[in-house]
């Protein structure tokens, strides 16, 4: 009893602010930063609190370009989705391969290098990021797509690795052991033997890259100020705007933004937890 | 396929008893291929694992030492040449007040974030535990704030927080209560960093903690029944030390999560406000506003210092935890 209050009571708390994200979604600006107390939507014309008159202009209005801005919400959309994507199959890619060549062969130092991999995702991307800047404007890199792909890649390939080698590792070895006997190559196992069996793992892999990759912000607004800025940066530079931060436009701009992630997470259910662990948890 | 190499059969057989010895790679490998297919040569194995670790290197090793190399100069953000300064811009970082205030307000954010996610999410976890009408679509409400964008999630808890339109204040309005002032009182905008914090990640503990839970065996339950243990000694006995190894996990990400925490200050106060100056936040500043790159390079090397201890003492718990848990935690 007291386990159905304690749960019930922090679900309504925690699903208040996300039905209140969705309400402001479908307010007007003007509804939104009213102080009294506006919760339901009527159809009702001049609607008096604590109704509101629900509107779509949030969602009609959204790749409007904002305060001066040349491009819409689309523009940093298609930024997100190339530089998400792409760098989601690289680090799939490479994070397979890597993962095989841990879980199959005696690697000297396997132990350390797979603790350095894990290791890398707890640097502060603000620590590493003045000499990344430097290497990239080498390079020609900052404000590219090709130089944030590069850097999610290899921020997520420790996931990618460790999370893979856990898929593989569970693989039974005796099928490689009768292709390479059947006279395959071992890249022919690792192809044609290894991949289909690895396909849930990798599309779990790839779920948990293409999260963190989407929702990055530090990285994506310090190398960036021009030609690749996601929509994380793009929400958060509307903060200092002078005619007002249009909420509804960001609201429902966070609901768009998610859903496919929501998706996807939904699709690999039964495997969150050893996404959100590195594969240190198996469910 | 490549030919059979000079020795390759003795060389198998010796990393197939240093294999068994434990002494390369994971306890459990058997190194199975070394025995069965002696013709494997050493390169292809560098080109399964190479690409991803020269990635890593390229991308983690080279910026630690050139960062290691612009702190003892006064490069700036804008180019220009820079000269070799000694250590002074160590002694700024040590001698100002600013680094340690920003490392107290991150300690008190990382330790009330992870004692209140953790203890929050595993009393949740134990209301989880028992099977309930509707237990899915609450856990996947429940997961949805995870998946959202920080830095967006902190610019949208704007709405909620805002002292004059805020949903929150319009509530406490309701009941009676005070309108605190949560995004500008300087006292409180910690605590609303805090607050969004634990509304993100208290589920991701509670994940853990459900794991932890689940994985302990049922027969232990029964033998306590069967001793009349009370229930409160059926917990401290049984349900929470069998439960700690992945409560503990789950407290270790969360710490070095938080230790990060940037998204959220950038949204919610800008990142140079004395009261939310994370230590993120000041690198932001002093790099990117104040245009420091070799005074950010030596405040970024300190902060690296504390990050690499920590993320120590995190593998040797996973290390010790996937040893005694077997691979298969």
């Amino acid at each position: 009893m007291v386990k159905r209050f304690f749960l019930g009571s922090y679900f309504f708390i925690a699903a208040l602010p996300l039905v209140w994200l969705l309400l402001t979604s479908v307010k007007t600006r003007t509804d939104v930063i009213d102080p009294s107390f506006r919760v339901l939507p009527t159809q009702t014309v001049e609607a008096s609190p604590p109704s509101f008159n629900p509107t779509t202009a949030g969602y009609r209005d959204l790749n409007e370009p904002i305060s001066g801005s040349v491009h819409g919400f689309l523009h940093f959309l298609w930024n997100s989705i190339v530089i998400g994507l792409l760098s989601t199959i690289a680090s799939v890619a490479l994070g397979t391969s890597c993962a095989y060549g841990f879980s199959r062969f005696d690697i000297p130092g396997a132990r350390d290098w797979l603790f350095f991999t894990l290791s890398t995702r707890f640097l502060p991307p603000l620590a590493v990021v003045v000499p990344l800047l430097v290497m990239y404007r080498t390079f020609d890199l900052p404000n590219t797509h090709i130089g944030l792909i590069l850097l999610y890649t290899g921020f997520n390939l420790s996931l990618a690795v460790w999370l893979m080698k856990g898929f593989i590792d569970e693989i039974p070895k005796a099928y490689e052991e009768a292709a390479l006997v059947d006279g395959y190559s071992r890249w022919q196992a690792f192809t044609r033997i290894i991949l289909p069996q690895a396909r849930t793992g990798m599309a779990v892999t790839a779920v948990f890259c293409l999260i963190s990759a989407w929702n990055e912000f530090g990285f994506a607004m310090t190398l960036n100020n021009a030609r690749a800025i996601t929509v994380p940066v793009y929400f958060a530079g509307l903060q200092g705007d002078i005619q007002g931060i249009p909420w509804p436009r960001i609201t429902a701009g966070v609901l768009v933004f998610v859903a496919p992630i929501v998706v996807f997470t939904v699709l690999v259910r039964n495997h969150i937890l050893r996404g959100v662990t590195f594969g240190t948890v198996k469910q | 396929m490549t030919a059979y190499g000079e020795g390759a059969i003795i060389r198998a057989a010796r990393n197939d008893v240093l294999g068994r010895d434990g002494k390369y790679g994971w306890p459990q490998s058997d190194c199975w291929n070394s025995t069965l297919i002696p013709h494997e040569n050493d390169h292809l194995k560098y080109a399964f694992v190479g690409p991803a670790l020269l990635l890593l290197i390229a991308l983690n090793i080279f910026p630690l030492f050139y960062s290691l190399f612009l702190s003892f100069t006064n490069a700036e953000l804008s180019g220009g040449a820079a000269t070799f300064v000694g250590t002074a811009n160590y002694s700024t970082v040590f001698s100002t007040p600013r680094f340690a205030t920003a490392m107290r307000t991150t300690a008190t954010f990382v330790c009330l974030a992870v004692a209140i996610e953790v203890s929050l999410g595993y009393a949740l976890a134990l209301c989880f535990r028992a099977p309930f009408r509707g237990k899915s679509v609450m856990l996947a409400v429940l997961l949805v704030p995870m998946m959202l964008s920080p830095a967006v999630v902190g610019l949208y808890w704007n709405v909620i927080l805002n002292g004059n339109y805020g949903i929150l204040n319009q509530i406490l309005g309701a009941l009676g209560a005070g309108q605190p002032q949560w995004l500008t009182d300087p006292d409180l905008k910690l605590y609303s960093l805090l607050l969004i914090d634990v509304w993100m990640w208290t589920p991701f503990a509670m994940l853990i903690s459900l794991a932890g839970l689940n994985a302990i065996p049922g027969h232990l339950y029964e033998a306590a029944q069967i001793d009349r243990a009370s229930r409160w000694t059926v917990f401290r006995r049984i349900t929470l030390p069998l439960s700690f190894p992945l409560v503990a996990l789950a407290a270790l990400f969360r710490t070095t999560d938080a230790l990060k925490l940037f998204d959220q200050v950038m949204a919610v106060t800008g990142p140079n406000d004395e009261a939310t100056q994370t230590l993120s936040a000041l690198l932001y500043q002093v790099i990117f506003r104040n245009y420091k790159m070799g005074q950010g390079s030596a405040y970024a090397m300190v902060v690296l210092v504390i990050v690499i201890a920590l993320s120590t003492i995190f593998v040797r718990h996973i290390q010790t935890f996937q040893t005694r848990h077997g691979r298969a935690a």
